[in-house]
């Protein structure tokens, strides 16, 4: 019995030894792989990423080697987000507690703010053209490498053509022309996107309508409504917001769209199921990359007037995480990586990047798409004809952290007539409130 | 473990009968030594177990119930304690309350359709033969499918672009429903998709209780004149009584718990919450809001609900199975 009883003892005892070294060894192999790769004076770093057509899993492996061979000392480990929402998915490993040491076009708001981000000095942003874009409390906490005129309205020609539309609409009376006449042919006016994960896809139209009808006259607008001087109701919003509205209700805007995802709705567009598909300058990468079976043309979201107006985003580039093992490094390493000429180049041929940096010159025989795209923008920055891209600033005065998504809802249902402008406009009004309890 | 150690010290004779102990001695472990053997037997096989429960289930619940009652926002600091504000705040957020009814809306189409739809098709699998037991693994394929492949899938299907909209078409239906995009059919399309991922469950679940089913009481009923329905409602659904259990109080939680498939298929829309469900919400509100103490009073307030319930149905359907 004495002798039983003490190996069933020893047994347990063995037991819980085990537990705990088993217990204690995984900490230990836990804290080690975070921080290094097991060269010495390697430190390994997470980088948030994301893919889409334009920006495949190459594109950034290649792009992550050519900074890593720049700046010794540095393990790049990537992290892809699980869908273009590459925001969401960073808050959420924020929340946890493991947001990435380097992230790419991530919007910093929020993050800055709680301090995760480290800002950008001075002297790390003299190669940029602008270098104190959108920034929060005076300090720049994303690289603002890319310019990207959002939206611009690619067309298909051949559509214009078949319904007589002899020149690309330049007021919005001559868009609204335009649209009578594609539907009297049988053409769907517009290509929208907004389905499954991707609901912001619904947004350009809207974005489009408040660069003519709000922004030109009051650039700073947005950052009005933060201080509490505008209001979604106020006129100058409602007009955007109804044009949208009328649009749909005219059966300009085709409802299937809000059960396309962004992949779906430009594959749409190339399907030749709208003639019309306002979206990002990205597209002008993809149209001369996998020309469809028409010719595209380019025009900017016309105002009443006829006078030009671009709305544009200049970010897009690395944020730094405040906790990051070597934040220096960390920046070297982001720098080298938006710098490298390679990177830009590639950036542009598969992104349709405008790149706002100094001295940067694009790579030769880019395509057409890209090229009349890239000479509207130098004509509107000619013509200080620029304006904020809404919902998509970033800085001080931008919307409010997860706004941006209500307001591709409730674009959606300025689409199916669930909502008209000023229900949308009060919905707005509710919801930023709401965010900022 | 022997009955002698496991039983506590002066709680009488043993399982196995008074007299000596299997060891023929008839004398026990000291009282000091049976307490420590159980305490290390606790740490050996109890502890690590509770250790995990305890940090990956009841800790956190615990954190997110105290962070419900704070405004906690990374975003907007400092943290301050609200009381139940939260709480208020929520029933009176129409997005909140439109989560809620879309959640109630999925949960009773879920529970119900599969259910009754489980029970017809365990009907008709339940015989033997190669086909039929090929059919079982086909109806519960989807169960092992991953919810997110599972959304890819019928998002393909049920798209304006997809399969079932171009069969349609080509029908020569001139306009086919939108099926994902119709604000008013895109909740029924998601409660329709996961009752066809959890048919299966419920299948397999009605064709277990069916296998328990006594092939005398059919035969008796059947004797004594009772037609096919009949021997259905009075013997077989009685009999099927725990597998109702089963079935229901999983479809519910199920029901409750839907986040997968709307963030895949429609993102809570189209529009404002057309088809947010309330884990949907949390996550929104925790996470792309940064309202982390709102969230958190957000899913306390599900948990309960879920909680709550299910004790009910649990409770409701157990005493059914008793005095049937």
């Amino acid at each position: 019995m004495r002798t039983r009883t003490s190996g069933r003892t020893g047994a347990v005892l063995g037991a819980v030894a085990i537990t705990t070294a088993f217990a204690l060894s995984g900490c230990a192999a836990g804290g080690d792989t975070a921080k290094s790769d097991g060269t010495k004076g390697n430190v390994t770093m997470s980088f948030l990423t994301f893919e889409t057509p334009n920006l495949t899993a190459k594109y950034w492996d290649d792009a992550i080697a050519r900074a890593s061979a720049k700046v010794p000392g540095v393990t790049i480990k990537k992290l892809v987000a699980p869908s273009a929402d590459r925001v969401a998915y960073a808050k959420q490993l924020a929340a946890s507690g493991q947001l990435p040491d380097i992230m790419i076009a991530v919007s910093p708001n929020g993050f800055a703010q709680a301090g995760q981000l480290a800002p950008w000095t001075d002297a790390e942003l003299t190669e940029f053209i602008a270098p104190h874009s959108n920034p929060i409390g005076g300090k720049v906490y994303q690289l603002p490498y890319n310019t990207q005129p959002t939206p611009l309205v690619y067309y298909n020609k051949s559509d214009f053509a078949a319904a007589g539309i002899t020149a690309p609409p330049k007021t919005y009376a001559e868009l609204l022309d335009a649209g009578a006449k594609l539907k009297a042919k049988g053409i769907n006016p517009f290509v929208v996107g907004g389905g499954g994960k991707d609901t912001w896809a619904d947004m350009f139209p809207l974005i489009g309508a408040v660069a003519t009808d709000t922004y030109k006259q009051t650039p700073d607008w947005l950052s009005q409504k933060a201080a509490g001087k505008t209001k979604f109701t106020d006129p100058a919003f409602t007009k955007a917001a109804a044009k949208v509205a009328d649009l749909a209700k005219s059966g300009y805007i085709d409802t299937a769209g809000l059960s396309r995802a962004y992949t779906d709705v430009e594959q749409a567009f190339r399907d030749n199921k709208g003639a019309m598909y306002p979206m990002g300058s990205w597209f002008a990468a993809s149209a001369d990359a996998q020309k469809p079976g028409f010719d595209v043309g380019v025009f900017p979201w016309p105002s009443d007037d006829g006078s030009l107006v671009v709305p544009a985003y200049t970010g897009g580039g690395m944020s730094v995480s405040a906790k990051a093992p070597k934040v220096d490094l960390a920046k070297k390493w982001a720098l080298a990586f938006m710098l490298d000429k390679t990177s830009l180049d590639n950036s542009v041929k598969t992104d349709g990047s405008i790149i706002a940096l100094k001295n940067y010159t694009p790579p030769p025989g880019m395509g057409p798409v890209y090229t009349a795209t890239a000479e509207l923008y130098r004509q509107a920055v000619e013509q200080n004809a620029i304006v904020d891209a809404f919902s998509i600033e970033t800085g001080d005065g931008s919307m409010p952290a997860g706004l941006p998504d209500k307001a591709a809802a409730g674009v959606a249902d300025l689409i199916t007539g669930r909502k008209n402008a000023d229900q949308f406009a009060s919905f707005l009004d509710q919801e930023w409130a709401k965010a900022n309890r | 473990m022997s009955a002698t150690l496991a039983r506590p010290a002066g709680a009488g004779p043993s399982k196995a009968g008074p007299g000596p102990s299997k060891t023929g001695r008839g004398t026990r472990p000291p009282r000091g030594g049976r307490r420590v053997t159980k305490a290390l037997h606790f740490l050996t096989f109890g502890a690590p177990g509770m250790i995990v429960y305890l940090l990956l289930v009841l800790v956190p619940i615990a954190m997110t119930v105290r962070a419900g009652f704070t405004n906690r926002n990374p975003a907007n600091p400092p943290t301050h304690w609200v009381g139940l504000r939260n709480y208020r705040d929520l029933l009176h957020d129409p997005a909140f309350t439109g989560a809620l009814r879309n959640t109630l809306i999925v949960t009773v189409i879920v529970t119900v359709a599969a259910n009754v739809l489980g029970l017809f098709i365990a009907q008709l699998l339940d015989r033997s033969g190669w086909l039929y037991n090929a059919l079982r693994s086909v109806f519960f394929t989807p169960v092992v499918l991953s919810s997110v492949v599972v959304s890819v899938m019928w998002q393909a299907i049920l798209s304006d672009d997809g399969l079932l909209a171009s069969a349609l078409r080509g029908l020569g239906v001139e306009d086919p429903p939108g099926w994902l995009s119709d604000p008013d059919l895109a909740l029924y399309s998601v409660a329709f998709i996961i009752t066809w991922q959890v048919l299966g469950f419920c299948v397999v679940v009605y064709l277990a209780g069916l296998a328990a089913v006594s092939t005398e009481l059919l035969e008796a009923a059947e004797m004594d004149g009772a037609g096919r329905l009949s021997r259905f409602r009075h013997v077989t659904w009685p009999m099927l009584a725990p597998a109702v259990t089963i079935n229901t109080v999983m479809l519910l939680i199920t029901g409750f718990k839907t986040y997968d498939q709307i963030q895949v298929i429609t993102n809570g829309g189209p529009g404002s919450g057309t088809t947010s469900t309330i884990a949907f919400e949390v996550v929104q509100t925790t996470f792309t809001g940064n309202h982390i103490g709102y969230g958190s009073a957000m899913a306390t307030l599900m948990l309960m609900i879920i909680a709550a319930i299910s004790v009910v149905a649990l409770r409701f359907l157990q005493r059914r199975e008793v005095t049937q």
